[in-house]
């Protein structure tokens, strides 16, 4: 390269130390990932008992759904608090629906789907054809649906679970329905995102949204389609973990809606949107839920979990700080 | 004290290994104005950067006021009396002017309470001195880009500058601001202030500058007083070698009509437009910043709703839109002003960059095919020489140069019939504008008809086979190339009331 230009020069593949920090931000958190997993085996050699795998890996399948839609409303630089309204939501309609009969399972998923659907709807509307930042408009919309349905319940949940959704707590060695709906889902979507006009259209619109529009794409469309993804995504995490308690709990899911934001952003997901991918969010899942898992196998506090959890996002974060190449 | 404001002696810098600056050496008087000219990445910027305190020279030392200057942070510095304004300005748009102008030194009472009657006060007295009438109480937000930039300077006063640099401050001036800028320089020279004065506008440093140093290559080429230089010379000192300055031209008949504009007004100051669009022509759009141009451009590509109107392909097609998706599909594309943050998606990589407005040719049943996505990404590359490490490159990693050649490309990629280029040459130098108007004309050669708006009346008389001139968001009159003149164009394009007049 000439002497001419010192910027292109400068972060020209040629410079090392960006070379560098770019390296650290895209393979990071696997080489966290590999090194929580070593230290495991020092620290808590029981997480590699195939019942203690299978048991995370349930979990993480929880948490991992949601954080597939959470990716991909992160990557059109947006965000959704209100998955924890749809996972109570959705605990109460299959009980309500089916009353414990397993034959109603698929109607009440069904209307669980849409009635999730429209809360994504919701979303999307307030943020893009209102102009509601999607912090608040999400935030409002959990309160809402979280209202709505205890509302309708009277604050007393009626119905049952039925009792073939149990059958997501049993393990074939360490795979399971969970796992499974989580590896399938994540298959689909970074096909979708990788290999699609469709993903190309997210990235895009997360990426820059006025040169999205002005390239000719729907970006309120995008971003609208993106929304209802998610918080249909939500309704399969709320599914698997209403048939994980086997009853309606009014707490049930709390903290996944924050703890699939971290796993995301963990993931190199950026807050901003345009940059990031399900691959990432694997990982990042992974890292939260063997951190739980370990420190729960070490006996450890929960407020030192949460210290644990973190100061793992912070250091996330500004790991993926250096891969910026603006002063 | 020596009878220099400011001498920046032997100054070298590089970056990870790279020479930015070699030995570069500069001297300025009080009250004079001294031009900085170079080629893009010539290091202009990085000079100044080190006087600003934003960057550490490896080597050389920087004397002001006749004392060596050593490790002041940029406050420091700013309170020493140098004040840089840069081409993106630095102000918060939902404060006032005044609360602007003192921000971070604002006047208080005793007990640290702001003095906001001080505070108008000094910074109606500012603006006074610079011969502005403007509301201190206006929230920034409400103010022209020209307004702003004016602000900035009166920021600079009242930090009590001595010596003021600027930042090609005209790349978004025009006309009777330009000359309102010049003005206000002359006066501020008066005052005994130095200016260094960046530009790639060489008329305005042979109009304004007293002396003039040139860069290339991060080396310092010559400093010469401003009446031993013409044009030629100048541009043979910037770019290293004679360059042909007469813009290229080629000779075509008129070609068939391709686009007709009727009556076309958006939400915005546009108002009433009308135009012809021929095929294999330059048509060019001259006025002044805010006259309604972009607005037009806009407008033209379905990018804002019309409020009334039409725009329809001309012949047996008689398309019409009402979206850039359907612009697009039609065969007309917008390059917009502000590539980086219009253009161009810096987060992704240059593949997606191109093939995006071209997806649905790019995919089958909305799945990607990644032979005909190489083919288009090659084709691409090789037009426009564009220079990457690879096609899955990040857009931001590549030189601005090359991020221009990519948001061409993408455009280009889409064969369009029509191309709007608002202005394609802004901020870029001689060299690469020469490359620029080589593609104008070779997309006339194979029919493509451009519309170009620019600032630059030179550029618009030299490429432009008609020109219409915009004021107060009309179109207020047309001219042909062979008639125009600069002076006729500025007449049109700040005749008063042009608008008023007519409602």
């Amino acid at each position: 390269m000439s002497v001419a230009k010192p910027y292109e020069s400068a972060t020209s593949v040629g410079d090392w130390p960006l070379r560098l920090r770019l390296f650290v931000a895209n393979y990071g958190v696997y080489i966290a990932l590999v090194a929580l997993l070593l230290a495991a085996t020092v620290l808590t050699p029981r997480l590699y008992d195939v019942n203690t795998i299978a048991v995370v890996m349930r979990q993480a399948s929880q948490l991992g759904i949601v954080a597939i839609g959470q990716t991909l409303i992160l990557l059109v630089a947006g965000l959704d608090l209100s998955v924890g309204g749809i996972f109570l939501m959705t605990s109460i309609v299959v009980a309500d629906v089916t009353n414990g009969r397993d034959e109603l399972v698929i109607p009440a998923i069904l209307i669980a789907l849409a009635l999730g659907a429209l809360v994504g709807l919701g979303n999307g509307v307030l943020v893009t054809k209102r102009r509601v930042p999607p912090f608040v408009a999400t935030l409002g919309m959990l309160v809402l649906v979280k209202g709505a349905t205890q509302a309708y319940t009277k604050g007393v949940p009626g119905g049952f679970v039925p009792d073939i959704l149990g059958i997501v707590n049993q393990s074939w060695f360490v795979l399971s329905i969970p796992l499974l709906l989580w590896l399938g889902l994540n298959a689909v979507f970074i096909f979708v995102l990788r290999r699609t006009a469709y993903g190309r259209k997210v990235y895009a619109v997360g990426s820059n949204i006025e040169a999205a529009r002005l390239s000719g794409i729907s970006v309120d469309g995008i971003r609208i389609s993106v929304y209802i993804l998610g918080s249909c995504l939500a309704v399969a995490s709320g599914v698997v973990l209403t048939g994980y308690v086997g009853y309606v709990d009014r707490f049930i899911g709390t903290g996944l809606e924050l703890d699939s934001i971290a796993a995301a952003i963990v993931g190199g997901t950026a807050f901003v949107g345009g940059r990031g991918g399900l691959l990432g969010t694997i990982a990042g899942v992974l890292i939260i839920q063997i951190l739980s898992t370990m420190a729960v196998l070490m006996g450890l506090d929960i407020e030192v979990q949460f210290i644990i959890k973190g100061l793992v996002i912070l250091g996330a974060v500004t790991l993926y700080s250096l891969a910026n190449v603006e002063e | 004290m020596s009878e220099y404001i400011l001498e920046m002696q032997n100054i070298s810098k590089s970056f990870a290994g790279v020479q930015a600056l070699k030995d570069v050496s500069i001297r300025c008087r009080p009250g004079r104005v001294y031009g900085l000219v170079g080629e893009n990445g010539a290091g202009k910027s990085t000079l100044m950067k080190i006087l600003a305190g934003a960057y550490r020279a490896d080597a050389g030392e920087i004397i002001y006021k006749g004392q060596r200057r050593e490790g002041l942070s940029a406050g420091e510095i700013i309170d020493s009396g140098i004040s840089i304004i840069y081409q993106e300005l630095a102000l918060v748009p939902r404060m006032s002017v005044a609360e602007n102008i003192f921000l971070g030194r604002e006047p208080r009472h005793a007990v640290g309470v702001l003095n906001l009657k001080a505070l108008h006060q000094g910074a109606a007295a500012l603006l006074n001195r610079l011969g502005i009438a403007l509301d201190t109480n206006l929230p920034v937000s409400e103010l022209t880009v020209a307004q702003r930039q004016l602000v900035e300077i009166a920021k600079a006063l009242s930090q009590n500058a001595d010596l003021i640099v600027m930042d090609e401050p005209s790349a978004i001036l025009a006309g009777s601001e330009l000359d309102q800028l010049f003005g206000i320089i002359e006066s501020l020279v008066e005052q005994g202030v130095t200016i260094i004065y960046i530009s790639h506008r060489l008329d305005e440093v042979f109009r304004i500058a007293d002396e003039v140093t040139v860069l290339k290559d991060g080396e310092l080429v010559d400093t010469r007083p401003i009446d031993q230089l013409d044009r030629q010379t100048l541009v043979r000192l910037m770019v290293g070698r004679p360059l042909d300055e007469i813009f290229p031209r080629t000779e075509h008949e008129q070609g068939e009509l391709v686009l007709v504009a009727e009556d076309v007004s958006t939400d915005t100051i546009l108002e009433g437009a009308s135009l012809e669009l021929y095929k294999g022509e330059i048509l060019g759009i001259a006025g002044m910043v805010g006259s309604g141009r972009t607005e037009l451009a806009r407008a033209l590509f379905g990018a804002d709703p019309l409020t009334s109107g039409t725009i329809t392909l001309a012949g047996d097609k008689g398309a019409s839109w009402s979206n850039p998706a359907q612009a697009i599909e039609s065969g007309l594309v917008l390059v917009p002003e502000d590539r980086k943050s219009h253009g161009l998606f810096t987060s992704l990589s240059v593949r997606v960059n191109i093939t995006l407005p071209i997806l649905s040719r790019v995919t089958r049943f909305g799945i990607l095919q990644s032979q005909a996505e190489d083919e288009v990404v090659e084709e691409a590359k090789v037009r426009l020489s564009i220079v990457m490490a690879s096609a899955d490159q990040e857009a931001q990693y590549l030189s601005g140069g090359n991020q221009q050649k990519v948001v061409l490309a993408k455009w280009l990629e889409t064969h369009p019939a029509i191309v709007i280029l608002d202005e394609p040459t802004r901020g870029v130098d001689v060299g690469a504008k020469f490359e620029i108007y080589k593609l104008m004309r070779q997309l006339n050669d194979r029919g493509i008809a451009i519309v170009m708006i620019s600032s630059e009346l030179p550029e618009v008389i030299g490429m432009s086979d008609r020109i219409l001139v915009m004021n107060d968001g009309r179109i207020v009159g047309e001219v042909a190339q062979e008639d125009a003149t600069e002076a006729g164009i500025i007449e049109l394009a700040t005749m008063a009331g042009a608008k008023a007049k007519v409602s």
